[in-house]
């Protein structure tokens, strides 16, 4: 029972749903995007919990479910004892306070018109932190030092600091208002790989010093492994494998999974002429009409007659040696994978070009132009 | 199977293409002129994948700009040579060049939905290369583009043929470029991070049709990426570039497992690895591209070296070559090159 007094956000079941919406006049609901169909999982106090997967696998979206910027269709979002998803108007604001954001792209989510001292102000403000401007002026100072950004920043503009510069003015708006969670939604992707690693070390730095708790959502499968202490893979709007970091690298349990791994590219010739490569075969399905059974099942390797097209897997810990109880993983056949007793198609997993019966199963991918609009939120 | 041994066999005979002191300037109304690409000289043969890898605004993408007269044609100031089997890409007017684009040599860009016409079926914008270079008929050429997209890897491409590049996924999409470019069997292709917009899963893909195609057809291809794990990957020779010049050449398996420029050595420290050790800091490098001095009378890298000498800030470095590795460096890491060399 240690561990539940730990947690320190809650995610029960939540579904985000976008209506598609078409005609002039009268707005008819014709179908929904999944984004995120029914997630489950926990963050404990003081720990990284890392995000991945591919774009429109509803990652970002349930990020910002958790901060209620999108209201859960269904489920609940426990943060330190109080749901959420239930708050509205001054409460949630106010709860607020305790969950910031750092976004991907610094320079659109910093106002171009206000100084540094402005945009750290602001949020400080809103929240009742500002008591006298000698205090304040203090605090903007510390904020600034700790994410390592000279005093003289405070008058500037965003326009005059460069990309790395800029996400740490992001990070110490965010750091503001002392929050206890902080969501950062890709936020290295848009930066050099030199000033990745800076922002990165900082984001390290800062947990330790502030005692924080990150949920970092990320495309880049090798950063989030570094950053975080456990990671949950998604794919198509549900978790398909969690584990702490170190395990899932060590053995990867969900196809999906192995096959993402096996795609990063590792600088280093000698590792990449030698490595297993398990290429996947066409696109990902659209969230607006998701394969039946397990999501998957259209592009697995491994896919069986039996259950993968009809029954959905639920995450579950699986009894193979030396996978700790931490370590789920939602497919059927994880353990027979894992024993080589069921060995991938050899047709889908070498086959570059997807051959014609690939192309049954991505038959509907285009779809009306609506669908592909909405996708993109 | 001959086309393999076609490549193979010229991997050490005549560079296709040769670019010497290649300089791009900008030039702008009221401001400093500003020099992106500043002395740039580099060989590809044919059926051989060379790497251009550096950070945004290293210059990489401005020299194969350069290189297929793309550039506008106002405000700059290119100089240098380009010989692509003998004539001088650079000398060339904007009809010869036109001739050349699409025929000899072919390009991919990052963002494939921007470089494909919106309002046109994929199928008419592959034939519209086939008319312009090959003189065929939309009809006759149809055929071509059909058995291009099914070689690109695109499922059905009967029906694709029709589609429009909104109906398209990304990866999709630039198999449909990637289709374009490669329909008159050009000699050169130029990919400027053909991948980078894309997921992992689909850029494996992407780069494993890539290394096919050059594999089979024997195509060179200059791939322009900041990624040093897709360099490490598909690149037979790589040069690193750092603010306009090249900093460090060398051939795939020697630059990564002993890089000998600070910045290649910075850059794979500061990259976390997934088959690396966790927990371990990275080693970022400090500061940003906007601390580079001017190359003209020092190291540009300098103020963000991890052991810079008094003579980097005074002297600029020398690109001194040996065999098919190069370096342009003062103080490099790990034994400096042979004393003969140097002199030389």
């Amino acid at each position: 029972m240690t561990i539940s007094d730990d947690v320190l956000v809650d995610v029960q079941g939540v579904k985000v749903h976008f209506p598609i919406k078409k005609g002039v006049i009268f707005d008819r609901t014709i179908g929904y995007v999944y984004a995120v169909d029914g997630v489950d999982l926990q963050i404990h106090r003081g720990e990284t919990y890392g995000l991945v997967g591919e774009s429109g696998c509803g990652k970002s979206t349930l990020g910002r479910a958790i901060l209620n910027l999108e209201p859960p269709t269904e489920g609940k979002v426990i943060f330190d004892g109080t749901d959420i998803a239930s708050l509205t108007g001054e409460t949630l604001r106010r709860k607020r306070q305790d969950i910031q954001m750092v976004f991907q792209d610094p320079l659109s989510s910093l106002d171009p018109r206000q100084s540094v001292e402005s945009l750290l102000l602001e949020g400080m403000k809103a929240h009742g932190l500002v008591k006298d401007a000698k205090a304040a002026n203090a605090r903007l100072r510390e904020l600034l030092k700790a994410v390592g950004l000279p005093a003289a920043a405070l008058q500037k503009y965003p326009h005059e600091f460069s990309g790395g510069q800029r996400q740490r003015i992001g990070i110490a708006r965010a750091l503001s208002v002392d929050p206890k969670l902080i969501v950062a939604d890709e936020p290295v992707s848009a930066l050099d790989v030199s000033v990745q690693a800076q922002v990165i070390n900082l984001l390290e730095d800062l947990q330790q010093e502030f005692g924080l708790t990150y949920l970092v959502v990320a495309h880049d499968l090798a950063v989030v492994r570094h950053i975080s202490d456990r990671v949950g893979v998604m794919y198509l709007g549900a978790l398909v494998e969690e584990a702490a970091a170190d395990d899932l690298y060590a053995a990867p349990l969900h196809p999906y999974t192995r096959a993402l791994m096996s795609a990063v590219p590792v600088p280093d010739p000698v590792v990449e002429d030698r490595r297993e490569r398990i290429l996947l075969t066409g696109d990902l399905p659209s969230p607006a009409n998701p394969p039946k059974g397990c999501r998957f099942h259209t592009r697995c390797p491994w896919r069986q007659e039996t259950r993968c097209d009809t029954e959905r897997p639920q995450l579950r810990v699986v009894e193979i040696d030396g996978v700790p109880a931490t370590h789920r993983v939602a497919c059927h056949f994880a353990e027979a994978i894992a024993s080589g007793e069921i060995r991938p198609h050899d047709v889908a997993a070498i086959a570059v070009d997807p051959s014609a019966q690939e192309s049954d199963d991505f038959g509907s991918f285009g779809g009306p132009a609506t669908v592909g609009e909405v996708t993109d939120i | 199977m001959t086309t393999r041994a076609y490549a193979a066999n010229t991997r050490a005979g005549e560079p296709l293409l040769t670019v010497r002191d290649l300089s791009v300037t900008f030039l702008r109304q009221g401001e400093k002129p500003f020099t992106a690409v500043d002395g740039v000289s580099f060989d590809v043969r044919p059926g051989q994948t060379v790497g251009l890898v550096g950070e945004s605004g290293s210059g990489k993408s401005v020299t194969s700009l350069a290189i297929m007269g793309l550039l506008p044609a106002r405000g700059n100031q290119v100089t240098g040579t380009a010989k692509f089997d003998g004539t001088d890409l650079l000398a060339l007017d904007n009809n010869a060049m036109r001739d050349r684009r699409g025929r000899d040599l072919g390009m991919i860009f990052q963002d494939p939905l921007s470089s494909l016409n919106p309002v046109v079926p994929i199928g008419i914008q592959v034939t519209e290369v086939l008319e312009r270079h090959k003189g065929m008929s939309r009809k006759a050429a149809m055929p071509k583009a059909r058995e291009m997209l099914d070689k690109v890897g695109i499922p059905d491409p009967d029906r694709r043929l029709k589609d429009y590049p909104q109906q398209l996924s990304g990866g999709m999409r630039q198999r449909a470029l990637i289709a374009m470019a490669l329909a008159c069997e050009p000699r050169l292709l130029i990919a400027d991070e053909p991948t980078t917009a894309l997921d992992v899963t689909i850029q494996a893909q992407i780069l494993q049709l890539l290394k096919d195609l050059v594999r089979d057809s024997g195509t060179a291809l200059i791939m322009i990426t900041h990624d040093l794990g897709v360099v490490a990957g598909l690149c037979d020779e790589v040069n690193v570039m750092y603010g306009g010049r090249i900093v460090e050449r060398g051939l795939r398996h020697d630059l990564f497992a002993a890089p000998r420029h600070p910045y290649t050595h910075g850059l794979l420290g500061s990259i976390p690895r997934l088959d690396g050790a966790r927990g371990e800091p990275l080693h970022p490098i400090p500061g940003s591209v906007a601390d580079n001095l001017p190359w003209a009378h020092a190291c540009a890298f300098a103020p963000r070296c991890s052991q810079p000498l008094p003579v980097c800030r005074e002297v600029t470095p020398d690109f001194v070559e040996d065999g098919p590795n190069a370096l342009r460096c003062h103080n490099p890491v790990g034994q400096p090159l042979r004393d003969q060399e140097v002199s030389s």
